[in-house]
């Protein structure tokens, strides 16, 4: 009975957010349009783009195929098990079968994905980007990191739905730690959503798309299905471990409460985008080099029960 | 600060409001000047010639079939829209009308030709008035790229020799 | 009289070299020397006297002369005075001294000269091939009279690859170019990178050549020209209309009526105006700041829609002919334009107030693609590169044309010499150019729009003009030919200086700040290539660039 559940809830979440990750960033392109001034595109564009791009001739065009194939399926199948261990205002399906730990390495893996993506392709370009790429994972991931330790630190486990439950916050009020992480979280989330100022690996003026740059047709649909299912993800755990009030009323209104705040968070990443001009890699690295120093800091603080 | 000045472009911005149409479905008029095609009524035209001497682009081209009959072709290939052929015609018979939407996979669509009824003497040209000596400043005579030679014109990849290159009178009128 | 003046200073330094001069008027000078005191003459122009170097320029005068011609165009700016020093060359085999080694702005003036005309510049330090492609068979030379203007050459060679120089140690190769998002025209830039940062580039330009300046040579006449040289650039045609309409008649002494001059500047400056608005959105489009790059759009469109009103067209004008201009501007359009002119100035401002606070562009662009003073005079830099960089030169104050001796503006200079002084500089310049419109449109008098021309225009005349640009100065070299078409046109582009500083603005910069540095020059590339070659399919494309689609498109 218990792994039936676990199985259909599964399917249930991973269905979830396939459905809802196109319409979010339909929201972020519209909500862009407007601020520049134009019309912009329907809504449900992004559904229509990946269906225009399943339906796609599909190419094997650089260096070595098998491996582009593998990073496409990776990245997709990546995402989707993160849906199903983060809790998405309910408990997740597979909560028992991991950690905060296999969240962290699946997140990596995700940013992997790219890296093998650029390098199967071969081209400048591509190389260009995933160093970029490279570097910009080296100094971001940590960051991650601390925060999900720092949860972990003050309550004590490493379970998901005790981590992802305002964990940063636990032991009451609002600690020194709590705010430090989450003053550091806001300011490098953009990276990790991959948008402006930070999507320096992916440059469109600059890369040509960079790592990317190879692919079309349904790969390259996996590929934009799995940021977008990034986004809603990394939303996802943002507001799992810094804004988890309300999150024990009854179903249906704790559920709506939690996308309600998902859709604030991709409102708050648009907003950013559309007014800010990328920033250089050296510029970005030491920025979340300094964003790193405060969150080490935190965490000391979180240890000492500050 | 960074921040303030972010929002004052937001706030720019958002007041400007929506300022894009969706084109094709709400189209946006053109002003009473825009030089779209240029239309060439026949009724009107005297066959002068004037507009072809003019065109720079050479795209107007003039051949006489017989003593009477006078063929003027606007070919509309490389046609700049840039209005001279209307502006030296005197007898007012071309119109640079607001078309600006001419894509097409069929060059008859664009092509205008006008088989013109002549009285006899059309050699001397003295039914076009120069409108002012500015348009002095043009190639005289006739030139050599009429309806008959132009085959040439379109297969320019020809190589060019001391021979005519004209050794058929066949006139190919579309 | 400033022109004498200069002569008498080249008599009494180059004495019986100097064969024969023409002042055509107090602005003028052209100067006829031997072969042989070229290069010293150059030099003594550029370096003792301090003049700016503007464009060389290669002809073939046998049908007249039964010689060649090279001419070297200096312009001394603080004496608003334009100088053409010329050579005649034998006809056979014919070779000049290169300037290339004391005028460093003459190194691609010269290979275009070798390539399109055949002259060969002695003591050239780096005679690659500029502008005809790299299969074009050797000793044909498409400006020579007696190459036919749709000649399609024997021996055209489909395998004949650039040889690029090697890279230096430690760096791969980035090609940027021909395709690339960012540029709207094609070039490629071959850049060595190590890591991120960018050692030295080689260029390979010319991919846009259309042979303009053989087609007005061989098929078109007086009044055809305007209408394709105003198809010259995608941006500032407008520019090329009026400084080619101006040549000829400061060659044949010819003076447009006061109230065609005016229209000339109005459009001018409106011209202005749409290019710095569009670059300045490209610029925050090429950082990846897309919200700015579409409110500067939204800025600008009113003015494309007065142009609209006034010429027809958003952007191809037609507005000279010969003598006057085509257009009128009615009691109406100038209402009008003054209402649009008013909303443009309270938008801009609170834009370029936002934008000078922001340190998130500011960051981008400070410290970035610098070209400094001795840049600027060694290779002639032009246009706001050079005014940011905190040189004082402008055409329109120094070499007055069309009506801008009636009216008052200031020339922005900054000194930042980078690229945000640049972007300082053409948002600046918008309000400028709203002050000139406004003034012309309350000093305009009544009157012809055109001259009259009671015969054909005079041959062998020489005439220059120089007009500034958006992008820099726009410099057109004349000379009347029979039938009633010039016997040489020159165009040269402001881009065309620009462009050979781009090499030196990269070095050492990150690879990331390549399409900023080069963007910040306003490049145009179908304003520099515009030269030879017309109705070749196999011609255009070239080698190398054949491997670069394979490359980035998949090979079926």
């Amino acid at each position: 009975m218990n792994i039936l559940c676990a199985i259909l809830g599964s399917l249930g979440n991973v269905a979830l957010v396939l459905l809802v990750a196109p319409f979010f960033q339909g929201v972020l392109r519209k909500v862009t349009a407007l601020i520049q001034s134009r019309q912009g595109p329907p809504l449900w564009q992004p559904y229509f783009d990946l269906l225009k791009l399943l339906g796609k001739e599909d190419i094997e065009s650089g260096q070595t195929p098998i491996m582009q194939r593998f990073a496409a399926y990776l990245s997709l199948a990546t995402v989707l098990t993160l849906a199903c261990l983060v809790p998405m205002g309910f408990p997740a399906p597979l909560d028992g079968a991991g950690d905060v730990i296999l969240v962290i390495y699946l997140l990596t893996l995700s940013g992997i994905c790219t890296l093998l993506a650029g390098l199967a392709a071969g081209s400048t370009y591509s190389l260009v980007g995933i160093s970029r790429e490279m570097m910009t994972m080296i100094a971001l991931e940590p960051l991650f990191a601390v925060a999900i330790v720092a949860g972990a630190v003050r309550t004590g486990s490493f379970r998901l739905d005790t981590v992802l439950n305002g964990s940063v916050y636990a032991g009451g009020g609002f600690p020194c730690s709590g705010v430090l992480l989450l003053g550091v979280m806001l300011l490098s989330f953009q990276a990790f959503v991959q948008r402006v100022p930070f999507d320096i690996s992916e440059a469109e003026t600059e890369l040509m798309e960079g790592p990317l740059m190879e692919y079309s047709g349904p790969k390259l649909a996996l590929f934009k299905y799995a940021q977008m299912a990034k986004l809603v993800i990394y939303s996802a755990i943002f507001v799992g471990l810094f804004v988890p009030w309300d999150s024990t009323l009854p179903f249906p209104l704790g559920w709506l409460c939690f996308w309600a705040k998902v859709f604030g968070l991709v409102l708050l990443v648009t907003l950013v985008a559309a007014t800010h001009a990328r920033y250089r890699i050296d510029q970005a690295i030491r920025f979340f080099a300094s964003l790193l120093v405060v969150a080490l800091g935190a965490l000391v603080l979180a240890t000492y029960g500050y | 600060m960074s921040v303030l000045s972010k929002l004052k472009e937001t706030l720019i911005c958002l007041k400007a409001g929506r300022v894009t149409l969706p084109y094709p479905a709400q189209a946006r008029p053109v002003p009473e000047k825009f030089r779209g095609r240029p239309i060439f009524d026949a009724a009107k035209c005297i066959g002068c010639a004037g507009c072809a001497s003019n065109c720079p682009a050479r795209e107007i081209l003039v051949v006489d079939v017989c003593q009477e009959i006078r063929i003027l072709q606007y070919l509309g290939r490389r046609c700049t829209y840039c209005g001279r052929c209307a502006d030296v015609c005197p007898e007012k018979a071309i119109t640079m009308s607001h078309e600006f939407e001419t894509a097409t996979n069929s060059i008859g669509d664009i092509r205008q030709r006008l088989d013109l009824f002549m009285s006899t003497c059309q050699r001397c040209g003295r039914c076009f008035k120069e409108p002012s000596p500015l348009e002095q400043l043009k190639l005289k005579g006739y030139r050599f790229d009429d309806v008959q030679n132009e085959r040439w014109i379109h297969r320019s990849q020809a190589y060019l020799t001391s021979e005519p290159t004209v050794d058929d009178i066949k006139i190919e009128l579309d | 009289m400033i022109a004498r003046d200069r002569l008498n200073q080249l008599k009494a330094k180059f004495g019986p070299a100097i064969l024969r001069a023409d002042l055509p008027g107090d602005s003028r000078l052209f100067v006829f020397v031997a072969p042989s005191v070229l290069k010293a003459i150059c030099q003594h122009i550029f370096r003792d006297l301090d003049a700016r170097y503007i464009i060389s320029i290669g002809l073939d005068d046998r049908p007249f002369s039964g010689k060649f011609i090279v001419a070297h165009d200096f312009a001394f700016d603080r004496d608003h005075l334009l100088c053409s020093v010329l050579t005649y060359l034998p006809a056979e085999n014919p070779k000049v001294d290169s300037i290339s080694g004391v005028v460093p702005g003459a190194n691609w003036a010269e290979r275009e000269i070798r390539d399109l005309v055949g002259i060969e510049p002695v003591g050239h330090p780096y005679l690659k091939r500029l502008v005809l492609p790299d299969g074009w068979p050797d000793g044909v030379h498409p400006l020579r009279k007696d190459v036919p203007w749709n000649q399609v050459p024997e021996g055209f060679d489909d395998e004949r690859e650039f040889k690029f120089d090697d890279p230096p140690e430690g760096c791969t190769v980035v090609p940027f170019g021909p395709f690339h998002p960012t540029l709207d025209e094609p070039a490629h830039f071959r850049l060595y990178v190590e890591g991120e940062m960018v050692r030295g580039c080689e260029y390979r330009g010319f991919m846009v050549h259309r042979g303009i300046e053989k087609l007005a040579e061989s098929v078109l006449t007086y009044n055809d020209i305007p209408m394709m040289a105003e198809r010259i650039c995608g941006i500032c045609g407008c520019v090329h209309n009026v400084t080619y309409a101006q040549a000829v008649e400061s060659a044949v002494a010819l003076r447009a009526p006061p109230r065609a001059e005016y229209i000339r500047t109005i459009m001018l400056e409106i011209e202005r105006l749409h290019s710095h608005l569009l670059w300045v959105g490209l610029a925050c489009h090429i950082v990846g700041f897309d919200t700015l790059f579409m409110q500067s759009w939204r800025i600008r469109e009113p003015i494309m829609w007065m142009a609209e009103k006034i010429s027809g067209n958003r952007k191809t004008y037609a507005l000279c002919v010969i003598g006057g201009v085509r257009w009128d501007i009615t009691p109406e359009v100038k209402a009008e334009l003054r209402q649009v002119l008013d909303k443009l100035e309270a938008e801009w401002r609170t834009v370029v107030a936002a934008v000078s606070k922001d340190k998130n562009i500011q960051k981008r662009t400070r410290g970035v693609g610098v070209a400094d003073m001795t840049l600027v005079k060694n290779v002639g830099l032009i246009g706001p590169v050079a005014r940011a960089a905190g040189a004082d030169i402008d055409c329109r104050r120094d070499h007055p044309y069309a009506a801008y001796d009636r009216v008052d503006f200031d020339v922005i200079a900054e000194a930042g010499c980078d690229v945000w002084s640049r972007v300082v500089v053409r948002m600046k310049e918008v309000f400028e150019a709203i002050r000139i419109i406004r003034q012309c449109l309350e000093k305009m008098e009544d009157g012809p729009l055109q001259a009259p021309i009671k015969d054909e225009l005079p041959v062998g005349r020489l005439g220059v003009s120089s007009v500034e640009a958006p992008r820099g100065e726009s410099h057109h070299f004349v000379i009347t030919g029979e039938n009633n078409r010039p016997h040489r046109w020159r165009v040269r582009a402001p881009t065309y200086q620009n462009l050979q500083a781009v090499p030196m603005m990269i070095k050492d910069q990150q690879l990331a700040d390549m399409t900023i540095s080069l963007g910040s020059i306003d490049p145009c590339f179908s304003c520099t290539d515009r030269m030879e070659t017309i109705d070749l399919k196999s011609g255009v494309t070239k080698v190398w660039s054949q491997e670069e689609l394979i490359k980035l498109v998949r090979a079926r």
